[in-house]
């Protein structure tokens, strides 16, 4: 038993490495000029290390404000997620009333029609209710999720009903079993969904893109976009992979603080709690 | 524990909201100054403090109009301009390339600006380089003031010619001689290193068919006539080209491109756009530039910006005010010319010289010279349908999936089919 | 787009039946799906089970996994494309140094969609492994240590106990993952926009440039409604299939 877990353990580090190449490559690379930013092959480690790509980014872009508007709104819309998500999710899972199947259909063709389709239609009914250019048009789309939905109910059944039957003896109600009983078993779940919510609303580009004009509303993936010039052959590519390292920051960041909890054995901790 | 947490967390999001940080659309500004937006795709990256300049020196000579800049990345500016111009918000001005101008036009979605400048006691069309104020006009309506315009000339790198002992270029020389150089050098250029470089895509097509003597359109736009001799002269140069050897093909470009090979010294001769003069400035090596060469007549590329303004903007003088600054206005061109921000339009001599003062390339009149045999675009309603079904043959002539003469009348069948619909 | 809309019936759907980049889209997308989904299931479940249990190295490693994820498709589409180079990249260096020729990659009309499924299998199973691991974190311990006192082997354990458990976990990834890579988009767009002629174009790089390009956006509605139905019955007939395979509690 120990040889094989010694063998898997040297498996996934020498795979482990090759996951990491890339993101090196990109810090180094941000690190270049002139020639050696297209040496092929690429050197790993710079020559002539320099922040100058860096320095650029600051002037062109306006960073921190970018930074801030992209993490209020991030922020907003993953706690509206993980809320919504989770209350819809237990109702999937365990409430039993007229079309919940047909409900949950419908949920899931959401996820099936390409966002640039239905791009146009969304953005005229936002101007319909005023709300171009501002922050609650970026966040009412995507407050709720079906894709987080859909997990939320997928782990919320795997949840073994034994473990709710004394609570539902002593009378509790929907409310009380999700917040109680339900809701800390998800706990995992919760930080995989806050990790990928944050990833997607963090470089969501498409719908911020026709939604913001005024440019102190920008968020972050609009103002990178703005390194990449009118001529793409002619590109700065070390300046584009330095606003790129910065902007995945935030994300490596979120996703130490809650990797943590989903490494939290739930059920044990259920039971135990 | 976990309760306060999440009262903690409420208590933020709440707080934010009231806070209002922008949450809800901006209200309106009094209306003691009106403000117009102008959105633009080249100003960023290079050139925002150029842009921002002008709108400081325009707002300093009309300080009742204030102008809100929102730049936008050229590979989405025109998904954006589209959803802003259905949904009833275009901005009040904006900017526009010629190929990509007659949809808009066609459209009824651009203001007429004769209206402005019939009113405009100052304004004189004159001030405007000829044939970049005309190719916005359409069935006697100015659609777009001409803001800029660049062509694509050959750059070559001096120390790679010397060390192979071949002689520079010139800017009399024809595709015969740009053949013969690439021989020589390619006899002599290191491995990794190639001789020449030109895309081969529709913008190289329609302009080296134009210097084969040849023609796109018949006269009245029903037909294409590229696929006649002319048109297989030219996609035959192009091609031949990368299959001898002299010019890298796609997985020799690789990662690096055009761009990065002639920077890092591995490519003696490029075609591309002036936009590059500023980029190159500092490259360790010498270099310069010639007038492209071509073969029965001269053809070099006309490309131009313009500013034009919706035609539903609620205020049509101040966008006419800002459009005919930007465009023209001394100090605009200036600020243009200091900031090597391709070539404004103006046809004033003297604006222009301060162009010519720069040092690099030491033979910028060249610029002008190619500027004297410009070939435009050709435009259609469905200009992209047009570029894509002529670019998807043209790489497969130059992949040999089909031969020259087949993919051009492929081409030819489908733009016609185009032509039917427009 | 910018032309006023006109009632044209079925127009649209008839044309589609004869739109040869429409039908080439079409074929091209499963293509996708069959070289991407099973292979990034399991190189995803296998990293999640290397790295279920803790060890001195284990949250590092879990990290580095999720770093591609993380990693913007035009950092990672760059980098592969030098990888898969075939005049000077990483592989075909090392498989010259051995004798082999090695292929076009995407420069090959035959090689270009294997050169856009490796970076996506390689950029996703990260994701995959994380949703995994948060259902592996669900399976009650006992169970397994339960097995194990009664002499059940590792395999036994993985395949009788672990896997039936997991299959909730399991079915909401190859469900998801079935929907979103019919709609891939991405990773083509910057790995070969389609090409080279036509030979990775996608179903949604055909709605995109239609909707965006051409401003055809009825026609583009058309593509997407018959990509609906497509996942709509795929989608279906995965949730009628479950109850043979997914075990909820």
């Amino acid at each position: 038993m120990n040889r094989q877990s010694l063998r898997s353990k040297i498996v996934v580090s020498i795979f482990g490495l090759a996951m990491l190449f890339p993101f090196i490559w990109m810090v180094s690379s941000s690190l270049k000029v002139g020639a050696e930013a297209f040496a092929t092959p690429p050197t790993l480690i710079p020559k002539h290390p320099t922040l100058e790509n860096y320095r650029r980014v600051f002037e062109i872009i306006d960073l921190p404000r970018l930074f801030l508007n992209s993490l209020i709104i991030s922020i907003i819309i993953v706690t509206l997620q993980l809320t919504t998500a989770s209350l819809a999710g237990y109702a999937f899972a365990r409430l039993h009333f007229r079309g919940k199947n047909a409900i949950f259909v419908v949920y899931l063709a959401t996820m099936m029609i390409p966002f640039q389709v239905i791009l146009v239609p969304m953005f005229i009914e936002m101007r319909q209710l005023g709300l171009i250019d501002s922050y609650l048009g970026l966040i009412l789309p995507t407050c709720t999720s079906a894709f987080a939905v859909f997990l939320m109910r997928q782990v919320m059944l795997g949840i073994p009903r034994e473990l709710e039957e004394a609570a539902i003896l002593d009378g509790a109600s929907h409310f009380r079993l999700f917040r109680s009983i339900a809701l800390p078993l998800c706990v995992p779940t919760l930080a995989t969904l806050g990790i990928l919510g944050f990833m997607g609303t963090w470089n969501a580009f498409l719908w911020p893109l026709v939604m913001i004009y005024s440019p102190e509303k920008m968020t972050l993936p609009l103002g990178l976009a703005l390194l990449s010039g009118e001529h793409s052959s002619s590109n700065d590519w070390p300046m584009i992979m330095a606003g790129t390292t910065l902007s995945i920051i935030p994300i490596v960041i979120v996703y130490l603080l809650f990797q943590r909890k989903i490494a939290q054995s739930f059920l044990t901790a259920g039971l135990k709690g | 524990m976990k309760g306060r947490k999440v009262k903690i967390w409420a208590a933020g999001v709440v707080g934010i909201l009231a806070g209002g940080v922008g949450l809800v659309g901006t209200p309106v500004h009094a209306a003691t100054k009106t403000t117009i937006t102008y959105y633009t795709f080249s100003a960023a990256p290079d050139h925002t403090k150029a842009l921002n300049a002008m709108v400081a020196a325009f707002e300093k000579k009309n300080p009742t109009i204030h102008v809100v800049v929102q730049n936008g990345a050229y590979g989405d500016y025109f998904t954006k301009l589209k959803t802003r111009i259905v949904g009833n918000l275009a901005p009040d001005t904006f900017e526009l390339n010629f190929e990509n101008f007659v949809p808009y036009a066609l459209s009824g979605t651009l203001l007429d600006l004769n209206s402005q400048s019939k009113k405009d006691k100052t304004f004189k069309k004159s001030a405007y380089y000829g044939k970049a104020y005309n190719v916005f006009a359409m069935k006697g309506k100015q659609y777009g003031l001409p803001a800029s315009f660049s062509t694509v000339v050959l750059f070559y790198n001096k120390d790679l010619f010397k060390s192979a002992g071949v002689a520079l270029p010139n800017s009399s020389w024809d595709w015969s001689d740009e053949i013969a150089a690439s021989a020589a050098l390619k006899a002599k250029l290191p491995e990794g290193s190639y001789a020449d470089f030109q895309p081969v895509q529709f913008f190289e097509f329609y302009k080296t068919l134009a210097a084969a003597g040849g023609k796109f359109f018949n006269a009245d736009k029903t037909k294409v006539l590229f696929n006649k001799a002319p048109g297989i002269a030219a996609l035959n140069n192009l091609i031949n080209r990368v299959k001898d050897g002299y010019m890298p093909n796609k997985a020799q470009l690789g990662t690096v491109g055009e761009i990065g090979l002639f920077t890092t010294g591995k490519l003696a001769m490029i075609h591309t756009g002036i936009w590059n003069f500023d980029g190159f400035k500092d490259l360790p090596f010498g270099w310069d530039i010639a007038v492209e060469p071509g073969s029965v007549s001269p053809s070099n590329h006309f490309f131009s910006n313009a500013v034009v303004a919706s035609a539903k903007t609620k205020h049509p003088e101040a966008a006419w005010k800002w459009a005919r600054f930007m465009t023209s206005d001394p100090a605009a061109v200036k600020i243009r010319i200091a900031a090597s921000w391709e070539i404004p339009a103006v046809s004033d001599k003297k604006a222009l010289a301060g162009y010519l003062n720069n040092p690099l390339p030491a033979n910028r009149p060249a610029v002008f010279e190619a500027l004297k045999y410009p070939t435009v675009p050709p435009v259609i309603r469905q200009q992209q349908q047009m570029q894509d079904a002529v670019s998807a043959w043209l790489e497969k002539a130059l992949n040999g999936s089909v031969s020259v003469t087949e993919a051009l009348n492929s081409a030819a069948s489908d733009v016609n089919a185009l032509l039917e619909k427009e | 787009m910018l032309s006023p809309i006109k009632w044209i019936g079925l127009g649209n759907f008839r044309e589609l039946l004869h739109d040869a980049s429409f039908h080439q889209a079409l074929f091209h997308t499963p293509l996708f799906i069959i070289g991407y989904l099973p292979f990034v299931y399991i190189a995803g479940l296998s990293a999640a089970l290397a790295l279920e249990r803790r060890f001195r190295g284990s949250s590092a490693l879990r990290t580095i996994y999720f770093l591609p994820v993380i990693t913007s498709w035009i950092v990672v589409a760059l980098l592969w494309k030098w990888i898969l180079n075939p005049e000077n990249g990483l592989v075909n260096s090392i498989l010259a140094s051995i004798g082999i020729d090695g292929p076009g990659w995407w420069t090959s009309k035959s090689w270009a969609m294997i050169s856009v499924i490796i970076p996506s299998i390689w950029k996703d199973l990260g994701y995959t492994m994380l949703i995994l691991l948060a259902g592996l974190q669900a399976i009650p311990p006992e169970y397994k240590e339960a097995a194990a006192i009664d002499g059940a082997s590792r395999r036994q354990i993985l395949y009788k106990i672990t896997l039936p458990l997991l299959s909730p976990a399991s079915f909401f990834v190859i469900v998801t993952g079935l929907i979103s890579s019919f709609q891939v988009f991405d990773q083509v767009y910057v790995m070969t926009e389609g090409g080279p002629e036509g030979s990775t174009s996608v179903i949604v790089q055909q709605i995109v440039k239609n909707s965006f390009d051409y401003g055809r956006m009825g026609y583009a509605s058309a593509m997407s409604m018959i990509l609906f139905v497509v996942i709509m019955v795929i989608t279906g007939i995965q949730i009628l299939l479950q109850k043979r395979w997914v075990n909820y509690e």
